[in-house]
């Protein structure tokens, strides 16, 4: 049973949300309007340029309120440009090119691309993340003389005997040769079970040795992993 | 005068009665009757909990529990699961453990979430309690093996320690030598999150031996497949179990010792690990799979057929973790096969990949939904969802009290009418009158949270990402739902408006996060002047929020409710909104 404080806001409140109808509002996401009737579109180009009049923050008794107050009475009016509804930072230049489409937020996401897309995203725990890397981490210093990238990273070039075009994958992501294998028939494109036995799973060794793959243990396999090539099977 | 004294029992029966009430909810209601039941309930609580080790300070809470014997302490706001929270942001136990050392040598638990435990910590720890007896951390980092050893050589009457998803510096495995020869009294050893690839398993194994009361022991990956029998013939009153790596090569020795030692382990309710398993060893867990109610499959890449078979062995399982391997049809087989599931949370196997890897839908979701009468918690990953699915979900199982649902790809449509999800999710919170917890995903208009705060009244934390159009969706969620404590948002257009207009309403609950949205500055400003109770934290590590102009939206916004004040333990990306904040700043 939590104490409900009954707090109430400042005498004058900054924002008289409650006294809107949320009813009257509807939702005219396609005229791109907000519920103020202001072209949620405006983009804050840089932030200073549309915000000039408000400045000095507002921070006294509503003195920034005034102004907000006359946008809430005039409900039904266009409200001055002054001051948008949303305001945006201008983190990629580029996107200011983009038609601002209303449900098109992708823009205004703060993206940081190191190499793996959104951060946090989708919300796996780091700890489930980090099971499936130490899997590269036990193969340690690989060098990938195959694909001469850093021994960071976890990709692995793969060929396919009679495919003149190499692909690569992410080694790290899998577990077995099962998980491999089902993975490296779909992105060769080989969906039938016949296709699936006529191709032999080998790989280059850190001692420089083409091995089948089926002969030793995950483990061993990815420990001196450097490339992989599927080979037709002669039986 | 006398009719009050007729009326009044003596402080120690009422003591007695409350000893019987445990939930901290009940106990604080029961503080609040009079003054008089204040003073008793304080001098009796045992057991005390802080959900957010900022909200108070360790010298309030000794001050006004003198006496309390199990302290539990959650740190860094939820989405640091996700690396949302910059390192060094805070969550520090010392000062907590410092002021509990100083105060009385009585402690006996303590519990951990998202705080920053160092060796210095763990060591002093095992150094002022003398019957310390419970150390449960949880997600945690800061550590190392040799805090572990301060804790396993000192704490003679140790019971549990649990180390559940924390990050520890791995520096030598023989901190399990460090448990004097003499100490038998573990219940419960969970170090599964332990990286060490040389575990000293002679020590472990006398470990085991010796400690005829335990009950858990969850193994770290480390530990081979054919240790485990060695291990395990020791324990044959173990409860829960957890496997290190799965995997070995097949042999036939090695596989019967397994299946024999397993079968002989009548109490076992519990399995977890599974790493790196080969379907060859899964049959030797068949013989325990009856009485299994919790399976923890959520690192086990083996796909549906194996899948199947193991989970049609379970047919009392309560809690499957399971990896999205399994598949549609894995799922509509468990449906049929356990009754009795309660809980349900399918993992993605590749969350980065763009394609899907499986085929894994909404519609295993729906067949457990329909299947299984008793399910009430969901964490689902998976592409692609409909409303219909959500609404036949909803209707078929309105006892959902946690219903977390992750559509990878960020703002997917319902895949049969190209609509937003509101509809669907609409009937989640209007069908599921209990829903303590949710978490959204996929396109959603304003719309879905106009339902939420109309249906959610009992809703006590919600996530959302990449949802909304306009501030009018926070200020739903804001006003609408009353038993609203946790809330946290990233990547939405929600900002000021919302936020102030129903400012205080954060200060009824514990906390409320907000990154990559529409906040700015100026807000923020507002909001820590006008609001002392709230501390507003702005988080941005492109430097100084007044480097920028006010109305620049800010990059990261946790704001929670304290009675301890500012803290001044924050690195230099974190400033705190108040009073002052103007001189603070530069």
């Amino acid at each position: 049973m939590e104490l409900q404080l009954g707090l109430s806001l400042p005498s004058t409140p900054i924002f008289p949300f409650k006294m809107l109808d949320l009813n009257s509002y509807g939702y005219e996401l396609r005229e791109g309007l907000g519920p103020f009737g202001i072209n949620v579109n405006n983009n804050c180009d840089s932030c200073s340029s549309s915000c000039s009049s408000s400045s000095s923050g507002g921070a006294d008794d509503g003195g920034g309120g005034t102004k907000k107050r006359r946008l809430l009475d005039e409900e039904n009016r266009i409200v001055p440009k002054t001051l948008p509804l949303l305001f945006w930072t201008n983190q990629r230049p580029n996107d200011e090119d983009e038609p601002k489409d209303v449900d098109d937020h992708s823009s205004s996401a703060i993206f940081k691309n190191d190499g793996e897309g959104l951060v946090g995203w989708p919300p796996v725990k780091a700890w489930r993340k980090k099971v499936r890397r130490r899997v590269a981490n036990v193969r340690a210093a690989v060098e990938n003389s195959c694909g001469g990238r850093a021994s960071s990273s976890t990709y692995v070039k793969v060929k396919m005997e009679g495919n003149a075009i190499a692909r690569k994958i992410d080694i790290s992501l899998h577990h077995s040769f099962e998980s491999l294998t089902t993975t490296l028939m779909r992105m060769f494109d080989i969906s039938d079970e016949n296709g699936q036995k006529s191709f032999k799973l080998t790989y280059l060794d850190r001692e420089g040795d083409w091995l089948l793959a089926e002969d030793v243990p995950w483990r061993t396999f990815i420990g001196s992993l450097k490339c992989i090539k599927l080979i037709r099977s002669r039986c | 005068m006398h009719k009050k004294m007729a009326f009044s029992f003596p402080d120690e029966v009422l003591e007695h009665v409350f000893s019987f009430i445990q939930s901290d909810k009940d106990r604080n209601a029961v503080s609040m009757v009079c003054k008089s039941w204040y003073e008793i309930e304080r001098w009796c609580r045992r057991k005390v909990f802080v959900g957010n080790c900022y909200a108070v300070s360790p010298r309030m809470v000794i001050r006004r529990f003198p006496e309390f014997r199990s302290i539990e302490l959650k740190g860094k706001p939820h989405f640091a699961d996700f690396n949302l929270v910059p390192d060094g942001w805070g969550g520090y136990v010392f000062p907590w453990i410092a002021e509990m050392a100083g105060a009385y040598p009585w402690l006996e638990e303590i519990r951990l979430k998202r705080m920053v435990v160092t060796d210095e910590s763990l060591e002093l720890i095992a150094k002022s309690f003398k019957n310390f007896k419970v150390l449960v951390l949880s997600s945690c980092e800061g550590f190392s093996t040799d805090g572990l050893a301060a804790i396993a050589a000192s704490c003679k009457n140790l019971k549990e320690l649990d180390l559940r998803d924390c990050e520890v510096d791995d520096l030598s495995a023989h901190w399990l030598s460090h448990f004097p020869e003499t100490y038998t009294s573990l219940v419960s050893l969970n170090i599964s999150c332990l990286g060490s690839d040389e575990a000293s398993f002679s020590a472990l194994e006398r470990l085991v031996r010796r400690c005829t009361n335990l009950k858990t022991l969850r193994l770290n990956r480390a530990v081979p497949l054919d240790k485990i029998a060695n291990i395990l013939r020791h324990a044959p009153q173990l409860v829960e179990f957890g496997t290190g790596t799965y995997t070995a090569d097949v042999r036939p020795d090695v596989y019967s010792d397994l299946a024999g030692v397993l079968s002989s382990c009548k109490e076992l309710k519990s399995l977890s690990g599974f790493w790196d398993v080969i379907p060859d060893y899964l049959p030797a867990i068949y013989p325990v799979c009856s009485k299994l109610t919790s399976l923890n499959l959520s690192y086990a890449t083996i796909q549906s057929p194996d899948l199947i078979k193991l989970v049609s062995h379970c047919p009392n399982l309560q809690r499957l973790l399971v990896l999205d391997y399994i598949e549609d049809s894995g799922l509509e087989v468990l449906a049929s096969s356990c009754k009795d599931l309660q809980e349900l949370r399918v993992f993605p196997s590749d969350p980065f990949g763009a394609e899907p890897n499986v085929s894994l839908t909404e519609q295993g979701l729906v067949a457990v939904s329909l299947g299984c009468p008793k399910l009430q918690s969901v964490l689902y990953f998976c592409r692609r969802m409909s409303n219909e699915a959500l609404v036949t979900i909803a209707r078929s199982r309105p006892n959902f009290t946690r219903f977390r649902l992750c559509i990878i790809e960020p703002k997917t449509a319902d895949y049969l009418t190209l609509e937003p999800l509101d509809v669907g999710f609409g009937a989640i919170v209007q069908y599921c009158k209990d829903l303590r917890r949710l978490s959204l995903s996929g396109l959603l208009t304003d719309r879905v949270f106009e339902y939420i705060g109309t249906y959610a009244k009992k809703l006590e934390m919600l996530s959302v990402a990449f949802a909304g159009d306009s501030d009018l969706g926070l200020h739903h969620v804001l006003s609408g739902c009353e038993s609203l404590r946790k809330l946290e948002i990233r990547d939405c257009p929600f900002g000021d408006k919302a936020l102030l207009a129903n400012a205080a309403k954060l200060e009824t609950m514990r906390s409320l996060w907000m990154s990559s949205c529409a906040v700015s500055f100026a807000a923020c400003k507002l909001l820590g002047q006008k609001m002392p109770r709230l501390n507003v934290e702005v988080i941005d590590e492109r430097g100084p929020p007044d480097s920028r102009p006010e109305n620049c939206p800010v990059d990261k916004l946790y704001i929670y409710r304290s009675i301890a004040g500012p803290r001044f333990d924050m690195p230099p990306f974190v400033w705190t909104m108040d009073e002052d904040s103007g001189l603070r700043l530069s």
